[in-house]
């Protein structure tokens, strides 16, 4: 299987301020990776050496050439304020293919609705992009990504903010359009109970640190509670990953605060 | 009375193009949440005016400051640089910066006016003459004006892109920092050429106003960009037509006019909306 995206030994930095060095892994075709962190730990700088807006201060980070990509940016990341229906927000996946000056065409708006069609929104083509929920108006992002035909699905923090609801259904979604199509999807998380669950691989990024495996090697109580540096629990319940890290007893809790 | 707006008609035409174009930017200005980013090329847009009749009172500068649009057009677009390429990489906030480069610009301004010759009576040219325009002026608005509209057409969907989602149009390839600097600079380039006429309320008035109101009427990018300079275009009209007739200060008057038509929009969205 080729790489999409290979770091070797790749140092990440913004000026002097070093985030991650030695990078060495790839992004296999058919992958479904989870790169998973906390606020601040380094995985949007991970994010934009492979989208490639951000070049590695040493070693090297390669993408296949005519890799595409569908991104999926942060909720916030977009303007609600634009009068903009859904098929206008979804045609933008297509700007770049329809080249700079020009419009784009009626299969360019096939194409679109047939995206909105695959995210299952098929129906709210014509509807403003502000009267949607925040479900609806993610998978008016995801229909957007994969209007572009990629070759790689990148989302990035795709549940902050939803209900449980809106998140089990937005992660399967992502699920099924890998399983449909084998198409290769890298998902930003800081949410590891969510993630963990949904796909094949993790990349753990933590305090400098970087650790990229199969689920099993990553989600394991060894492996987590060396990472975040606390006793963490692994549990299962009816084949679904529950990490939790483990409470202090109630008596150190209280000689903590005796001695605070 | 028409015959009155008739012998004006040279500043009526002045007035609609800088409608035109002012109203019609004013989207993004809106939409992008840059309004005092705009106020603040205005401001700095007066300084370089000032600036102007200072020089060429104490004899510096020749043929730099014989013409105010000169200096108004260098300020406007050191502005323009420093707003559009600076704003994410300092450590003051973005709105702090504004606000220093607005309010130093507009002090700055008042100082040069202050010491320049016959410094009153160019106080006109900071609030602006826009009965004053002739027909070479608004044939100078138009040649600007134009160029700057036709680039906005061919050009829709990468700034709707750029100002609607960076991350994203990064992410496919689009060279954001360069739009969002040919953005700025179509907006600076519009408003250093309006302040020569309208003055700065007049050209912030444009510049907002008109966009708001479209945003409350529409539903629609295309039905903004009609409301608003369909809105913009009315407002020259109507406060035109109002302030010869009544006496009254022009660019105020279509001001008014302007909020006017915010406070009947906002009403026809309310009802919508019950």
């Amino acid at each position: 299987m080729t790489a999409l995206v290979t770091f070797d030994h790749a140092t990440l930095a913004y000026g002097r301020r070093v985030v991650l060095s030695d990078l060495t892994f790839e992004i296999p075709e058919g992958d479904f990776l989870g790169l998973v962190g906390p606020n601040g730990a380094g995985k949007t700088t991970i994010l934009r050496a492979i989208l490639g807006t951000l070049d590695p201060s040493a070693g090297t980070v390669t993408r296949r050439p005519e890799l595409r990509f569908g991104y999926v940016p942060q909720r916030d990341q977009v303007d609600y304020g634009f009068p903009l229906r859904v098929l206008d927000v979804v045609l933008m996946g297509r700007y770049d293919r329809v080249g700079i000056g020009r419009r784009p065409t009626r299969a360019d708006r096939d194409r679109a609705r047939a995206a909105l069609g695959a995210v299952g929104i098929a129906e709210l083509a014509k509807e403003p992009l502000t009267r949607l929920s925040g479900g609806q108006k993610q998978r008016t992002l995801i229909a957007r990504a994969l209007v572009g035909e990629p070759n790689l699905l990148v989302l990035d923090e795709p549940t902050t903010g939803m209900d449980l609801v809106s998140t089990t259904q937005i992660l399967g979604l992502v699920r099924e359009l890998h399983e449909r199509s084998g198409l290769t999807v890298l998902m930003v998380s800081h949410a590891l109970n969510e993630i963990a669950n949904y796909v094949t691989r993790i990349a753990l990024v933590q305090e400098g640190s970087f650790r990229i495996g199969a689920v099993d090697e990553i989600v394991n109580e060894r492996t987590l509670s060396a990472v975040y540096g606390i006793p963490v629990e692994v549990d299962s319940f009816d084949g679904h990953r529950i990490v939790l890290a483990r409470r202090n007893p109630p008596a150190a809790k209280a000689g903590d605060q005796r001695g605070a | 009375m028409l015959d009155a707006i008739f012998l004006f008609r040279d500043a009526l035409y002045g007035a609609l193009v800088i409608a035109l174009v002012c109203s019609a930017l004013g989207v993004y200005v809106v939409l992008r949440r840059i309004v005092f980013v705009g106020a603040s090329l205005a401001q700095m847009s007066t300084l370089g005016i000032a600036a102007s009749f200072w020089l060429a009172g104490v004899g510096i500068g020749g043929a730099a400051t014989s013409n105010p649009v000169i200096l108004s057009l260098l300020a406007t677009l050191l502005g323009v640089v420093f707003f559009s390429t600076g704003m994410k990489r300092a450590r003051v906030p973005a709105d702090a910066r504004i606000g220093v480069a607005y309010v130093v610009a507009g002090a700055l301004a008042i100082l040069f006016i202050a010491k320049a010759a016959a410094g009153e009576a160019h106080d006109i040219f900071l609030q602006g003459n826009i009965l004053g325009i002739t027909r070479a002026d608004w044939l100078v608005l138009l040649a600007v004006s134009v160029p700057v509209l036709l680039l906005h057409v061919v050009f829709y969907k990468e700034f709707l892109f750029i100002s609607f989602d960076q991350e994203t149009a990064r992410a496919l390839g689009y060279r954001v920092e360069r739009w969002t600097l040919l953005l700025y600079l179509t907006i600076g380039l519009s408003i250093a050429f309006a302040m020569q006429f309208a003055g700065l309320m007049l050209v912030f008035n444009f510049l907002v106003l008109p966009a708001v109101t479209g945003l409350l009427l529409a539903r629609g990018m295309s039905g903004v960009f009609s409301w608003a300079i369909g809105t913009g275009l009315a407002a020259a009209v109507i406060g035109f037509s109002l302030s010869i007739p009544f006496d009254l200060p022009t660019g105020p008057t279509i001001v008014a006019v302007s909020g006017l038509l915010v406070i009947l929009a906002w009403m026809v969205q309310r009802i919508r909306e019950r």
